[in-house]
């Protein structure tokens, strides 16, 4: 099995499906799996639980529909729960918050077996981004929990449309550490290079791997395809488009002044920065930062000799450019001018 | 809880994470104690965080004030405090008018 993870963001993963090796604590580590309807979720899940890289894992399907299909593709799972009738990331929140928490019990009974990972397979319709807050909102799974990464299945045929037409599955792609193009096989080579490139545009910080049947499959060159102009959609229409930037913090400034700036500029627009990420330096170490809208993710501290691009941040959004992150940055720090 | 100060127990904020040695935990906290105080006077608000008082103490220019434990905190109170959020983008922290 070869699948290409986010840099630092599986670092801990063991594929033989032992204990997470060299994680920074002992919570339990989740996984959120989403993408639009059809995309290929299960598929892709399902493969990896046979295939030991979520063998260990306690899988949660949660189904819009009252009935729900998925839990018995799913059976190689270790152990398996079903949220349906509803959204996780709306109308089944707190159905969802008291099935982590029920695990959170069992984790710390001696009785069961204590599960090292956690899956979410959401709805087709589910937006990951409240499903992350709700679980970095809640006491106690903030002790018990942290979220290691957002994989986002993207259909290789229908993705493009979607990315054009449908607002969620927009959202989804641009929260992705991994988008996984499936039914690579199904797709026209120059409809999927330009789907690839769009996606790189759209979320240049995710990693981009293909799938056939949930197997890795190596992606056709894409370096030269022309990534497509999306329009605004949905509550952005008529508003400014969503970007993507960098940001180099530069070794002047300190871990302090960047996260009094940070924090103020997320509570300030968090509705419009969708998405920060990046490996910051810090007296404590080499701090992997992540946020989905308002919600900060407590940073992991990474092993300090893994070869990365520290102080670099990438920022997805909308309303803001480079340089008034930098000059904004510069004057919380004290560098004015 | 503690209870010198009645905050409940809970995980740190994020912003904590750059600190772990009390010597670092201290530098940090007055680091961010200089850097309230350059930014929030622009908004007419005073920040004090002299290590008396457990947590961040924020005023405004008539005498309002309230006692805050972290920075998501700060930014909410001090959003209520003047009626408006304090933006890292407004023009008068990035020099221009757009």
């Amino acid at each position: 099995m070869d699948v290409r993870l986010p840099p630092g963001k599986f670092d801990n993963r063991d594929d033989a499906g032992g204990p997470v090796a060299g994680a920074a604590d002992n919570r339990m580590r989740l996984t959120l799996l989403g993408g639009f309807l059809g995309s290929g979720k299960t598929t892709w899940l399902r493969h990896h639980l046979h295939h030991g890289l979520f063998a260990d894992a306690f899988v949660v399907v949660n189904e819009a529909a009252e009935t729900s299909v998925d839990d018995a593709l799913l059976s190689q799972s270790a152990e398996l729960a079903v949220v349906s009738g509803g959204c996780a990331c709306c109308e089944a929140r707190d159905e969802l918050v008291a099935l982590l928490r029920s695990i959170c019990d069992k984790r710390v009974s001696a009785e069961s077996a204590r599960p090292d990972r956690i899956v979410i397979e959401t709805s087709g319709l589910a937006d990951p981004a409240p499903i992350v807050a709700a679980i970095r909102s809640d006491p106690v799974l903030a002790h018990h929990i942290v979220i290691s990464g957002i994989v986002v299945a993207v259909d290789a045929v229908y993705g493009l449309d979607q990315l054009r037409q449908e607002p969620l599955s927009r959202r989804q792609m641009e929260l992705a550490d991994l988008l996984v193009v499936t039914k690579l096989d199904e797709a026209d080579e120059a409809a999927l290079t330009r789907l690839l490139a769009t996606l790189k545009a759209i979320n240049p910080g995710a990693a981009i791997s293909g799938a056939v049947k949930g197997s890795d499959v190596a992606l056709p060159d894409h370096s030269g395809a022309e990534p497509e102009e999306l329009d605004a959609l949905g509550e952005a229409a008529g508003g400014l488009p969503i970007r993507a930037l960098k940001l180099d913090i530069g070794e002047d400034i300190d871990w302090t002044a960047f996260s009094v700036w940070l924090s103020a500029l997320i509570h300030a627009r968090g509705d419009d920065i969708l998405r920060v990420k990046g490996v910051v330096t810090a007296p404590s170490g080499r701090l992997l930062l992540q946020s989905v809208r308002k919600i900060v993710q407590s940073p992991e501290i990474l092993p300090a000799d893994a070869a990365g691009d520290d102080n670099s941040l990438v920022f997805i959004g909308r309303g803001f450019r480079a340089e008034q992150l930098d000059r904004s940055l510069r004057h919380f720090a004290g560098l004015r001018g | 809880m503690c209870s010198a100060c009645g905050f409940p127990a809970a995980p740190g904020h994020w912003t904590e994470a750059g600190a772990t040695t009390p010597h670092d935990r201290l530098r940090a906290r007055f680091r961010r104690a200089q850097v309230l105080r350059s930014v929030l006077p622009a908004y007419g608000l005073t920040a004090h965080d002299g290590a008396d008082v457990p947590g961040i103490q924020l005023g405004t220019l008539s005498g309002a004030n309230a006692i805050v434990r972290d920075l998501e905190e700060v930014w909410r109170e001090a959003e209520r405090l003047t009626g408006q959020a304090i933006d890292p983008l407004d023009p008068r922290f990035i020099g221009d008018a757009d």
